[in-house]
């Protein structure tokens, strides 16, 4: 029951808001760009004395174009918290434990983001570390290489889930020529290789780790002016020179495929079904409709969850991702299936249902349902500096703002049956589709 | 204002009739006026603890059977189709000694919402096709999941499960293979009439909710059955004489390593702050400020994190933060090595000891000491930014027995505390010499023979290393053991959680 909940949860965690007097979003916010092109989000909210700062690069492994360097984006993220000669990381360390900060990064297919969570009297010093580190990193080959072995050993405690076999065999599979063809992590041997990359971490840092690629967001216990004189103090300095990466489009798939993976533990088996999605455009309206599609076909109140997973109990779950990102994602449907010899009949499930929502309208009440929920889900989430920013930070890393939050949102009110059906027919095609089916070894 | 209220207040349906409530003493009340949700933990004195021989697993399954099921008023469908567009949902969290039902939804939704989190506790259906469904769930956890797709949450289950066999804390909170399997609905039936009584019950209610609200939960849930239940009596584990070791042997790409022991010290007194204050510099959780991290990854590189406990951290690779509601009046010392690899096991789990020996011979120096205390004195405030969280500790506060707020009381302490103080707790409550250790390996046999010889684990790195790096390996790579052969248990990976 709850599974559904959680993704469409991290969905709306993923949208944002605006200023504007009718938006859906609580906070007013101030949006400014410093010459550099350094963007800035200030979000004052209510919050006892807390703060979160966030740095968004707009970079992650769907800019590692080159050959063997899957990964990388990542990697570098690890990197980051090596120091400067100013604060060396030890002194960074030292500093971030004696403020009490929750600090920690990810990387995603799309970004990249630092993120720090302390007491409103500690932001000066924040805003000084985070604008050393980015523009004055510093580190030696040894260290680089120390790293290194932390990603590998990050690599290895994901890999024992069937999940992670899964996703990799998908991305390999379904692209041919876009980056988005690797996972975040990275192949494994790319990764073993990486202690051998100390000079291109170098060009990495040179070319993405630039003013106008990062868009800082920072909310809660705020005065909006007083932070914004203090991040131009710290970033003005910071010179130009981002260098956009090459990324090769992924040309329209015309067939069908197909693999099965082979999980070396025990497992029930797992199907994923995938579809080449569209890139995130919230003036389009069948995309913003496929967003909504995906919890209304295969979301926990959906007729085929009821059935599969409720009624014929022939799956322990079913559950769908149609994600937001910046090129061509995938739409995907996973299930995990009670038994063997029903992989095909839940499969073939899937399909009738795609098949049926081509032709035929969603019920009106289902699709006020999804909105109310979208909207409640959304102001739901906003509940603390660190989620509101970072609930931000995916829009943030596509559009560069957060103005976009209302256009989307509008849209999703007036969201069509005709347009949900167009949505199915657009994306939900045979020859669009991927699919990987793991089992268990043992 | 009031006038909204009292309209609620009309608003939202009687269960019961007459004037009996929930007695105020088990009300945990944290009103936040600017809160636009309201959040509920409902909370029920039992867990796994109170499962009877044969049917370990039947309290998280009860729980789940209310939270996960059908009414007497509602199918499951029709559950999942109401809540779906109040995004909102309730869930059962389970552990051994306390069951809390959570749920959350905003105050435009709350009279549609209340209702069916009152009916699931109130009156769950209890139908064969609920059960079959979550029992399906819970085996496959504990045949797939938990055996295989992570080793760390797989060690650290055997480490728990090693330390307490024989009690009431001897098995995880999802069961046992045989017994979940052996679980019928007159069972779950049963256990809900014996726990879920109207004297074993308590409210918490926390966010922007009006004050009527909280007379109408008092009364509804007073329409619970009566009962007083037994109380289980605290756990005596078996005393640990020198360092025993559990191998389950499995065809692992890397090795996961958990340890620990029990101590008999819960949150609450100025001790337990102390040894906090060196729990936090030894192993802070998911921080790099964890002496074992710089030691193990950040300087040597063999793994993602290695971090220290002095109370139970379920879904530590889950979790940024401590979770609330998972209280133990017996917890356990614990460390925690994430997986490293195969060749470099015997070597990380000397690197953790050989750290841990340190502290505890040598206590916290000033330094260490005033920069731990000053982190902790401002990190505890992101132990819980939101109300669902400070209703959490809020009712933990109930469950320890303490008179103020546990994390208003940690800061505080982290001001009162000195160095001396900490050290003392340091050689009160921890020690070396008696651990149990928990590993996920494979070729199992040639890692206890490794350990039993006490044999050297050099190792050598792809990148240089400075000398006193390499000159503290040699003292790792020697540091003595001393376990004996009677000591280490080689298990199977297919042979754990069955019976």
């Amino acid at each position: 029951m709850k599974q559904g909940i959680v993704i469409l949860c991290s969905l709306l965690i993923l949208t944002g808001t605006t200023a504007m007097a009718d938006s859906i979003f609580p906070y007013k916010y101030q949006k400014e760009v410093l010459p550099n092109g350094l963007t800035v989000i200030m979000i004052p909210m209510e919050s006892p004395g807390l703060v979160a700062y966030y740095s968004v690069v707009r970079t992650g492994s769907r800019d590692e174009v080159e050959q063997g360097k899957s990964g990388f984006a990542h990697f570098f993220e690890h990197m980051m918290f090596r120091g400067t000669k100013k604060y060396p990381g030890s002194v960074y360390d030292s500093v971030i434990t004696s403020i009490g900060a929750d600090a920690n990064a990810y990387t995603t297919d799309d970004l990249t983001a630092y993120h720090l969570s302390f007491a409103k009297e500690d932001l000066e010093k924040v805003i000084e570390m985070e604008s050393d580190r980015f523009q004055n990193l510093h580190y030696e080959k040894p260290a680089f290489q120390t790293e290194a072995g932390a990603v590998y050993g990050e690599y290895r405690k994901s890999i024992t889930s069937p999940f992670s076999v899964l996703n990799e065999k998908m991305q390999d599979l379904a692209y041919d020529v876009h980056t988005y063809k690797h996972t975040t992590i990275g192949f494994e041997a790319d990764i073993k290789a990486m202690p051998e990359a100390f000079d291109y971490s170098k060009t990495f840092f040179q070319r993405f780790y630039r003013p106008e690629n990062i868009v800082i967001v920072v909310s809660g216990d705020i005065d909006p002016a007083a932070t914004l004189d203090l991040i131009n103090k710290y970033y003005a300095g910071w010179e130009k020179g981002y260098v956009a990466p090459k990324i090769v489009p992924e040309p329209p798939q015309a067939k069908e495929r197909y693999a099965e993976v082979s999980y070396p533990g025990k497992t029930l088996p797992i199907i994923d079904i995938a579809y080449k999605g569209g890139a995130f455009d919230p003036t389009n309206r069948t995309y913003v409709a496929a967003l909504l599609l995906g919890d209304l076909a295969f979301g926990d109140n959906s007729d085929l969850y009821k059935k599969l997973v409720i009624k014929e109990q022939k799956v322990q779950f079913i559950s769908s991702g149609i994600p937001m990102n910046r090129d061509l994602p995938l739409f995907e449907i996973y299930s995990m299936v009670k038994k063997e010899e029903d992989i095909a009949y839940v499969r073939d499930e899937v399909y009738r249902t795609v098949d049926q929502f081509k032709i035929t309208p969603v019920d009106q009440k289902k699709l006020s349902d999804i909105k109310k929920r979208n909207k409640y889900g959304f102001l739901m989430g906003l509940d603390t500096p660190d989620n509101v920013a970072g609930g931000l930070a995916r829009l943030v890393a596509i559009t560069g703002g957060v103005d976009v939050v209302d256009i989307l949102y509008g849209q999703f009110d007036t969201v069509t049956p005709q347009e949900i059906m167009q949505a199915a027919q657009k994306y939900f095609t045979p020859e669009q589709r991927t699919v990987v089916v793991l089992k268990g070894a043992q | 204002m009031k006038t909204l209220t009292l309209v609620l207040a009309l608003l939202l349906p009687t269960i019961t009739f007459g004037d009996e409530k929930v007695p105020a003493d088990n009300l945990i009340l944290l009103p936040v006026e600017n809160d636009p949700t309201v959040s509920f933990r409902i909370w029920f004195k039992v867990g796994s603890q109170n499962d009877p021989a044969g049917k370990e697993g039947l309290s998280a399954i009860t729980a789940s059977m209310m939270t996960d099921g059908a009414t007497r008023k509602n199918s499951y469908e029709d559950i999942l189709d109401k809540l779906f567009p109040l995004a909102s949902g309730y869930n059962a969290s389970s552990s051994v000694e306390m069951t809390v039902i959570t749920g959350r939804t905003h105050k435009d939704n709350l009279r549609e919402y209340y209702p069916l989190l009152t009916e699931a506790i109130l009156m769950p259906a209890f139908k064969q096709e609920d059960l079959d469904r979550i029992k399906s769930q819970v085996l496959n956890y504990l045949e797939n999941t938990l055996r295989y797709a992570s080793d760390e949450e797989l060690g650290k289950a055997v480490l728990y499960n090693t330390i307490f066999a024989g009690t009431p804390y001897g098995h995880i909170t999802r069961g046992l293979i045989e017994s979940v399997k052996s679980i019928t609905l007159d069972d779950v039936k049963k256990f809900y009439q014996q726990y879920y009584t109207r004297d074993n019950v308590a409210i918490g209610l926390g966010g922007g909710y009006d004050a009527p609200l909280v007379d109408r939960l008092r009364k509804d849930l007073q329409a619970l059955p009566a009962g007083v239940s037994t109380q289980v009596a605290k756990p005596q584990p078996q005393p640990i004489n020198g360092l025993h070791v559990t191998i389950v042997d499995k065809d692992a790409a890397s090795t996961a390593i958990s340890l620990g022991f029990p101590i008999n010290i819960v949150r609450g007194t100025k001790e337990w702050y102390a040894l906090a204050i060196a729990n936090a510099w030894l192993g802070e959780h998911r921080n790099s400020s964890s002496h074992l991290y710089q030691v193990i990854r950040e300087k040597r590189g063999l793994n993602y994190g290695d971090y220290s406990y002095i109370e139970n951290f379920p879904n530590g690779g889950g979790l940024q933060m401590p979770p609330q509601n998972v209280g133990r009046r017996q917890q356990i010392f614990e460390i925690w090595i994430r997986p490293v690899p195969n060749e470099t096991r015997h070597f990380a789990l000397r690197a953790a000891l050989r750290e841990f020996k340190k502290l505890v011979d040598n206590g916290m120096s000033q330094s260490e000491f005033t920069l731990t205390k000053g982190f902790l004195a401002k990190y505890v405030l992101h132990y819980a930014p939101t109300t669902m969280e400070r209703l959490g500790y809020a009712i933990d506060d109930k469950f320890y027995a303490l008179n103020g707020s546990h994390l208003q009381t940690f800061r505080t302490m982290m001001s009162e505390l000195t160095l001396a103080d900490v050290n003392a707790a340091i050689k009160k409550h921890w020690q070396y010499r008696n651990i149990q250790i928990a590993i996920v390996t494979k070729d199992a046999q040639s890692f206890k023979d490794a350990l039993l010889s006490d044999a050297r684990s050099p190792i050598t790195y792809k990148s240089p290393k400075p000398e006193s790096a390499l000159s503290e390996d040699q003292e790792i790579s020697t540091f003595p053991l001393r376990i004996k052969a009677e000591n280490v248990k080689i298990v199977r990976v297919g042979e754990l959680f069955v019976k």
